[in-house]
């Protein structure tokens, strides 16, 4: 939306209260106020992180109860009633983000509804707190000094203040760090706990902030009706919620508030014609078509048609572990530039120190198979370290033990001076040690500069309230992050690229936006799982001067690859690893010479 | 023995929606209706059409089995390949979309299905059982054996486990995927459906009945595991039975938050389900 637009619809909705004469009209703007805060809440968990909750009326009615009850039997004023009622809304959702720790899609759905179902029944069956179906009835109207809120105008703007707030929380949240890690962990959560995004902790994050502010929304509603009772916990609202971020469009900003403007005002007008019954079958109708019809909701279906033809990203197929002929993308992409030597410097960062990766026994077996058995190796500070060996021999196995993505069954893996083993791998990610996987992966609805941002995630601090407050330091971070990104970029030779979606870049390039990425997270050791699988052989040429550049950044290098003349050429070690053993290491030419490796490969009697 | 009774129909709804979760991978929120609509067609075709207790439920199950192998046709297999939260929105429209078409047709207020037994309780020893109660204990358990039996014993049942371990693998040895999906869907709604009927003249018959069903679903497939037969039996069984203890000793109002805390607890504690070294059906 242009900047001009976005001022219009705030001066209407400023000014609300003198076109909409009719006080009836004014209840309805109220309520879809109330429902743009919810709606907002639950595109911030639905939109940005991708988990549906649908116990969101739990934490409407936590912060309605919340505020009816200190205001009634406390006493409290609204002021204090309100901040109360997100806090305890929030701790609600705080403890569903922890309890859901590992749940995602249809688990964290079922947990959330379970949860609202807890809610609703406590509030039926606790007579002496909630004096249950019956409610509670004449909650005091708020007042601001001397003024009473009574008349709609006032609250009106009591409500489009608190929807304003709701909309500025977002919009900073979106637009940070925070905001980075949700939307990397809807994308492509194992790439984002790989540079360091912490799944468990953003998801909680997302469902603290969506929670206080259905809290907020709730205790609204409580003040303007005057009256809660457990229909406030009503599965209708959740529905009603989902229905509007899915119809405005989920994980945009301004989605959430058409869909409540639209899906409060319209039901009101129909409501002469029709019955709520019918109401609630049309809904249920509205949300099959909008599926089936428009999937990605109203306001992004609106911004595409007015975008011009131009500025369309291309619908280039991303080719998705298909490498074969993928890799011949037509515009000769830049690395053949990078080859050529003189590579841009990454950012300045101190010069990483070196450190050893000390791989002792290490043991994995799935059921009765050792995928590997007893493996042990080191990897020297400031070298090229490859892993080879025939398909099935363990390379991926021993990457993904080493870096956290596998518990093992045995053995230990240290790295300077620190145990890796038993780290998640946002924490293994946080020493330093950083992977990139065998099949492609980058978060394919971002931008290549979005795509290093999210990288770059543990180079920032912002924190919650930083970020919602928009402190100068978090604000020049951003800016330092931004530069760092453009550095990158360049140093990969993708900066010709950098504002296309990855989606619509080539294979090859996908590939580059995987190591920009991983760069960004600033590794002292980099384990790079067949990073040249796919590719051309000049695209090769340039992904190996590539890997000697980032080593000479002091990064050093731990390389799983099946081309031989990559391998050779870069390696100053080579490990040989087959059937889950260790069975020849040293100099490429030693190794090349060694008869069990050429056996191993090559096959014949007594393969090991 | 109430208890058991109850799992005995919470079994039924368990297996349709296991069968539809773990061969499908359909979260199938509109389960619960297919419960609602077998208990209307059920009271329908007694109350209104006359027909015989027995027919009546046989009608019913008909009528899961129609609707749900039309639902699948129409509304899922357009949506094969889309994401599973795609799949799961859809089905939260079924779902809603179902139950208030019910509710305009039926109206709000609830019916009771009439039926041939005498109230006079049976006395066994020590156990006294309603004549009603144990027909829809046997007559679940009948429905439980023939799932069974066709899954395991049939050309379809061995289609279908092969389908629930690779789709892809079994279409491209000549099983007919779309077919077995529209089979396991008309199977599972059925099932539904028939749980029901037979819950129909116990309780009362009204449209959001449903919401609970789908609810006690669930927690059955969770405790018993995703695709789990026998742990979908083994958990309805629990499931009834934690209910009535529940309701007997803790509180009658916090009768219907065991399948909540069932499904809370075990997701946290163990998310494979009681049951999950029991046997699967793939």
């Amino acid at each position: 939306m242009s900047r001009l637009g976005r001022g219009l619809l705030a001066t209407a909705a400023l000014l609300a209260p003198f076109w909409l004469q009719n006080p009836y009209y004014l209840h309805v703007a109220i309520m879809a106020g109330i429902f743009a805060v919810l709606a907002m809440s639950l595109n911030l968990l639905l939109g940005y992180t991708g988990q549906l909750s649908l116990g969101h009326a739990a934490f409407f009615g936590i912060g309605a109860y919340t505020s009816a009850l200190l205001t009634l039997q406390r006493e409290w004023s609204f002021w204090l009633a309100l901040p109360a009622a997100v806090a305890l809304a929030g701790v609600a959702g705080w403890a569903i983000g922890r309890l859901a720790l590992k749940l995602r899609g249809a688990y964290f759905v079922l947990v959330t509804i379970s949860f609202a179902g807890v809610v609703s029944l406590v509030s039926v069956n606790w007579m002496e707190l909630t004096n249950g179906p019956l409610g509670l009835p004449g909650i005091p109207v708020p007042t601001l000094g001397p003024w009473s809120l009574r008349s709609k105008t006032a609250y009106y703007y009591l409500v489009l203040a608190g929807a304003a707030l709701s909309w500025l929380v977002c919009r900073r949240l979106v637009h940070s760090r925070i905001g980075r890690a949700f939307v990397a962990l809807r994308e492509n959560e194992p790439l984002a706990e790989s540079v360091g995004v912490d799944g468990t902790r953003y998801l909680v994050i997302a469902a603290v902030v969506s929670a206080g502010m259905a809290g907020m929304a709730g205790s609204l509603y409580a003040h303007y009706t005057k009256f809660v009772s457990p229909e406030v916990f009503l599965f209708t609202y959740t529905v009603t919620m989902v229905i509007m971020v899915i119809a405005g469009g989920k994980g945009t900003l301004a989605g959430p508030v058409v869909g409540a403007v639209l899906f409060t005002a319209l039901p009101e007008a129909l409501r002469e014609a029709t019955s709520w019954q019918w109401q609630m079958l049309a809904y249920g109708v509205i949300l099959l078509l909008l599926v089936f019809f428009l999937p990605s909701g109203i306001v992004p279906a609106l911004s595409a048609r007015r975008r011009t033809p131009t500025e369309t990203p291309a619908p280039l197929p991303a080719a998705k572990g298909h490498a074969v002929g993928a890799a011949s993308s037509p515009p000769p992409i830049a690395p053949t530039r990078a080859a050529g030597g003189g590579h841009a410097a990454l950012p300045k960062r101190p010069a990483p120190a070196g450190a050893r990766l000390q791989v002792r026994d290490l043991t994995v077996r799935f059921g009765g198979v050792a995928a590997l058995g007893g493996v042990s190796f080191d990897v020297e500070p400031g070298t090229i370290t490859s892993l080879i060996g025939p398909n099935g021999a363990g390379k991926t196995t021993a990457f993904n033990a080493i870096t956290g993505y596998l518990t093992p069954t045995g053995g230990d893996v240290v790295f300077a001076d620190g145990r890796l083993s038993g780290l998640r791998p946002c924490d293994v990610a946080r020493r330093g040690v950083v992977r990139t996987f065998q099949k492609t992966s980058v978060f394919p609805a971002l931008t290549v500069t979005d795509n290093v941002m999210i990288g770059l995630h543990l180079q920032g601090r912002a924190g919650l309230a930083g970020t919602i407050a928009r402190r100068r330091r978090v604000q020049d971070e951003e800016a330092g992050l931004a530069a760092q990104a453009v550095d990158i970029i360049e140093f990969v030779g993708l900066t010709s690229r950098r504002d296309e979606v990855a989606s619509a870049l080539s294979y090859g390039e996908l590939r580059l936006v995987e190591l920009a990425v991983a760069l960004a997270a600033a590794p002292r050791l980099l384990l790079l799982d067949e990073p040249a699988a796919g590719l051309t052989t000049a695209e090769k040429t340039a992904v190996s001067a590539l890997i000697r550049a980032i080593r000479e950044q002091g990064v050093t290098i731990f390389l799983v690859e099946h081309d031989m003349r990559l391998v050779m050429d870069v390696s100053d070690t080579v490990i040989v690893l087959n059937h889950g053993r260790v069975i020849a290491r040293g100099a490429p030419a030693a190794v090349q010479a060694d008869p069990e490796v050429i056996r191993a490969y090559l096959g014949g009697a007594g393969a090991a | 023995m109430n208890g058991l009774v109850l799992g005995g129909t919470y079994a039924l709804l368990g297996i349709g929606l296991t069968l539809i979760f773990g061969l499908m991978n359909v979260v199938n929120f509109a389960h619960g209706e297919f419960y609602a609509l077998g208990a209307y067609v059920a009271f329908a075709a007694v109350a209104l059409a006359g027909l015989h207790f027995f027919l009546a439920i046989a009608v019913a199950i008909v009528a899961g089995v129609v609707l749900g192998g039309l639902c699948e046709r129409v509304v899922l297999r357009p949506l094969r390949g889309e994401s599973i939260d795609t799949v799961m929105l859809v089905m939260i429209g079924l779902w809603i979309a179902m139950q208030n078409t019910e509710l305009l047709a039926w109206g709000g207020v609830a019916k009771s299905v009439p039926h041939p037994f005498p109230t006079a309780p049976l006395v066994l020893g020590p156990l006294s059982i309603a004549p009603l109660r144990l027909f829809v204990l046997v007559a679940a358990f009948v429905l439980i054996a023939g799932v069974h039996l066709l899954v395991h014993r049939t050309r379809l049942g061995r289609a279908m486990r092969a389908t629930f371990q690779d789709a892809d693998t079994a279409a491209l040895m000549g099983v007919r995927i779309h077919r077995i999906n529209t089979a396991t869907f008309a199977l599972g709604s059925g099932l539904a459906a028939a749980a029901g009927a037979l819950l129909g003249p116990v309780f009362l018959v009204y449209p959001s009945m449903g919401d609970l069903a789908s609810l006690k679903a669930f927690s059955v497939v969770i405790l018993g595991g995703l695709g789990n037969l026998a742990g979908a039996t083994a958990g309805g069984l629990l499931l009834g039975i934690a209910e009535e203890l529940g309701a007997g000793y803790v509180s009658s109002g916090y009768r219907d938050a065991a399948g909540f805390v069932i499904i809370i607890l075990v997701l946290l504690l163990r998310p494979s389900g009681l049951f999950a070294r029991a046997e699967r059906i793939g």
